[in-house]
């Protein structure tokens, strides 16, 4: 800082100093101690809070229209989606394997 | 991690909890109000501005994450943009400063004086840059250091020098008359 700049500084610095303080009407303090109970009066519940830790920022019907939406999608996979065991026919061919024995894995020998 | 002293009541407010907002308000409200008024030059626009930061704090609260950033940061930052927005929507009207100048205290001459003052410098900040203004109030009114006035103001430490630099070379050229006389 050149010598120039500290005394622009100094300056700068009595100026401010010589300036009376700033005192605060206690007019605003209520205003903003209002706009706190506003507030606070329209606190979300326990849902809406885990709406909040689910989706922070979100209004609710965000979270909500979300989780609505993928209970409809499973929904209807589950409805519409055919499972494996609807290919099953209704013919006696049953398979069965016993899962607590060694597997016999000699292929010189016919089963 | 930042230690932050107002960690535990903006988690409080954020709670809801009323003495924690007293508290927080108590806290912030008076540095707050002086950095709007010297930034609008105007009683009631700084006010509206300050009350405009504490809706956000209010309404963010719930939501703030401890350790990414000192709040007290964040506040002044929220302030100084309300600052900016009001600045833009309305030029800048400096001699209303004088209308309600507090009075110098001991006597009816030092009370004038002090007016006269606070006309003066009003009107030198209004003519500068709001960069240079946010910079010269935050280190040289508020008295912060480099470091914190440039984290408020998102620049960084060498562009802060640069506009305070300049700020205050333009201030001192406008207020040079006062120099051995008022300050």
């Amino acid at each position: 800082m050149s010598e120039n700049d500290r005394n622009d500084a100094q300056f700068a610095r009595d100026i401010f100093r010589a300036l009376p303080t700033t005192a605060v009407p206690a007019g605003l303090e209520a205003r903003i101690l209002a706009d706190f109970d506003r507030l606070a009066v329209r606190r979300p519940g326990w849902l809406g809070r885990f709406g909040e830790r689910l989706w922070p920022g979100a209004p609710a019907w965000q979270p909500a229209s979300i989780l609505a939406l993928s209970l409809a999608v499973g929904l209807m996979a589950g409805v519409f989606v055919p499972s494996p065991t609807a290919y099953s026919t209704t013919s006696d061919q049953v398979v069965t394997a016993a899962l607590d024995s060694a597997p016999v894995m000699d292929f010189d020998k016919d089963p | 991690m930042v230690v932050d002293p107002d960690t535990d009541l903006v988690v409080r407010v954020g709670r809801g909890d009323r003495t924690a907002a007293q508290a927080l308000m108590a806290r912030h409200l008076p540095g707050m109000l002086a950095l709007a008024r010297r930034m609008l030059s105007g009683q009631a626009e700084a006010e509206d501005c300050v009350q405009e930061a504490f809706l956000k704090v209010w309404t963010h609260a719930a939501r703030w994450q401890p350790g990414k950033a000192k709040f007290e940061t964040w506040l002044y930052r929220v302030t100084l943009n309300q600052c900016y927005d009001r600045l833009r929507k309305k030029p800048t009207e400096p001699l209303e400063a004088a209308a309600d100048v507090p009075d110098g205290g001991d006597s009816p001459d030092r009370g004038l004086e002090v007016a006269a003052l606070e006309t003066e410098v009003s009107a030198a900040l209004a003519d500068l840059p709001e960069r240079q203004r946010a910079a010269i109030l935050l280190c040289h009114y508020q008295e912060r250091g480099n470091i914190e006035a440039a984290e408020i103001l998102g620049i960084s430490v060498e562009a802060l020098e640069s506009l305070l630099a300049r700020g205050r070379r333009t201030l001192r050229t406008k207020l040079s008359h006062l120099r051995d006389g008022a300050v």
